[in-house]
């Protein structure tokens, strides 16, 4: 064990993982944290606080992981190269260590534009492979990015994004090798609404071994509704919403339509759950916590190791 | 060449508020080619700002390829209007800010020992190639130019998240970038070169972070003299 990461030793020890996202309040409220954390509590094995996503100020990642803890959880923060340059980012990484954080996801941020201040000054010294490399380097050669030595290094299992629906399409799995290469422990994906692609995409990636150099979570969420597949089938940048998950939120009757979203999010668990490579699931219900428990529980995911 | 836009007149008339005698000046490179500062908008300049109440004493328009912000020149085009500069209240500059600086720093304050108000009358959006209509932004001078393994086309520029380790995961469908869906994504762009030049493994290695002291503000150079001949 590189880490005291709950999610690594599920992943190490050949379990079928299960993360889920939890998103921090747009206010300073620690209990809008620990409302979520207790619904999401014992339905997955670390939980993604996610980082201004969106580029619309929220809690701090780090602080909102920090009340998840109190509340028993493994969180996962997640880091943006967005709002910091490289030496906020080492700072930041030796905090989130040094409070007990195991997991951290590396990510380049959304940009500013989509967000709720889109005059603000994006940073981008680094982008998100040169941060899993810098938070690598520092936890096994506690070396920092100016190659200068600290005693204490951060104990942290490193994460990184995986968008298999973005263009384009054929070098994707060689962007995965890239996060590889650079130091990433485990991935977690876009979304998964497409299965062919993604099928196809892991095939690839098995075949180039990546497989077996980096533990892969498939991204799935549950669709509230029929508005809310619409925009993410044409809103969401790298989304890939197919026409018949549309169509079939569309001939749900309106008041059924939560239900089948949480449906179809179990039916693509139990299929990417088949696909050769992938060694868990990681649960986006954004701003729908409530629906985790339910979902792990009916894709056969309980009791968590 | 510096993309630019004209300020508004009621802005450049705020700044110029309580100033009676004015000199105005453009530009024979950059601001003649954006219309901002040419011989043409000069002269308009100063008829608004006489149909405003003030005097101009002088508006200078250099020949085209005649550049305001490279010194000697701009001094060869203010010297014989030493004595307007001497007596006006304010400069208005139809240039880039370069242009302005460089008026102010080596002509006004450097030879001539003149310190007078000086203001601009664009608005300098970046440093841009193309035309003869449609300009774009392609080089950020970075100080250490990434094209010789990118084929030619710069990310830090040409992505608004300035990657260099391959595109991010909001590539549309389409292969547009997601800030701008009118664009096409630069990694989109390079990886399709890479490989009809057939260079695709020139992306495996991970790039480290750029040394952005390089572009650490002001920078400055020294060469020697330019001889025409």
């Amino acid at each position: 064990m590189k880490t005291k990461s709950n999610l690594e030793r599920v992943l190490k020890a050949g379990h079928f993982a299960v993360t889920a996202e939890l998103g921090p309040p747009r206010g300073a409220d620690p209990e809008a944290v620990r409302k979520k954390a207790k619904i999401l509590k014992g339905y997955a094995d670390a939980f993604n606080v996610t980082d201004g996503q969106t580029a619309i100020v929220r809690m701090a990642s780090w602080a909102a992981c920090l009340v998840a803890k109190e509340e028993g959880l493994d969180p996962i923060v997640q880091m943006t190269c967005r709002d910091r340059n490289r030496i906020a980012l080492q700072m930041d990484v030796l905090g989130v260590a040094a409070l007990g954080i195991n997991n951290i996801l590396c990510l380049s941020g959304d940009h500013m534009s989509f967000g709720d201040h889109p005059g603000a000054k994006g940073v981008y010294d680094i982008d998100s492979v040169q941060l899993v490399k810098m938070v690598k380097d520092m936890r096994d050669e506690k070396k920092f990015q100016c190659g200068e030595e600290m005693e204490v290094e951060p104990r942290l299992f490193i994460g990184a994004a995986a968008n298999p629906f973005a263009q384009p399409y054929d070098y994707r799995p060689y962007r995965l090798a890239k996060k590889v290469a650079a130091g990433a422990d485990f991935v977690q994906t876009q979304i998964v609404f497409n299965l062919d692609r993604f099928k196809e995409y892991m095939k690839r990636v098995c075949d180039m071994g990546l497989h077996e150099k980096v533990y892969i979570l498939a991204g799935v969420s549950p669709i509230r509704s029929y508005g809310a597949a619409k925009y993410m089938a044409t809103k969401v940048p790298g989304l890939d919403v197919p026409e018949e998950i549309l169509e079939r939120m569309r001939k749900t009757p309106k008041g059924e339509r939560a239900e089948e979203g949480k449906k179809i999010c179990v039916e693509i668990i139990q299929q990417v759950r088949e696909i050769p490579g992938v060694r868990g699931v990681h649960i986006m219900a954004i701003e729908w916590e409530e629906a985790v428990p339910e979902i792990v529980e009916r894709a056969g995911l309980l009791p968590r190791p | 060449m510096i993309g630019q836009t004209q300020k508004p007149l009621e802005e450049i008339l705020e700044y110029l508020q309580g100033k009676e005698k004015v000199v105005v000046m453009g530009c024979g490179g950059c601001a003649t080619v954006f219309h901002t500062g040419g011989k043409p908008e000069v002269e308009e300049m100063a008829e608004k700002l006489s149909e405003n109440g003030k005097e101009v004493l002088a508006a200078i328009a250099p020949p085209f390829g005649t550049f305001t912000c490279y010194a000697p020149w701009s001094l060869e085009q203010m010297k014989p209007h030493r004595k307007e500069i001497e007596e006006c209240d304010a400069i208005l500059m139809l240039t880039c800010g370069d242009g302005l600086q460089v008026v102010r720093e080596f002509v006004l304050e450097g030879e001539f020992g003149i310190r007078k108000p000086i203001y601009p009358g664009t608005n300098p959006i970046g440093h841009m190639g193309g035309g003869p209509t449609l300009f774009k932004e392609k080089c950020m001078q970075c100080g250490e130019c990434e094209m010789g393994r990118l084929v030619g086309i710069c990310p830090l520029t040409q992505c608004p998240k300035g990657f260099l380790n391959g595109p991010c995961g909001g590539t549309t469908k389409d292969g547009k970038c997601e800030v701008d869906p009118e664009r096409e994504c630069a990694w989109v762009m390079i990886y399709e070169r890479l490989k009809e030049f057939g260079e695709l493994d020139k992306l495996d290695e991970v790039r480290k972070p750029k040394d952005w002291s390089k572009m650490q503000r002001p920078r400055k150079i020294e060469v020697s003299p330019l001889v025409l001949e």
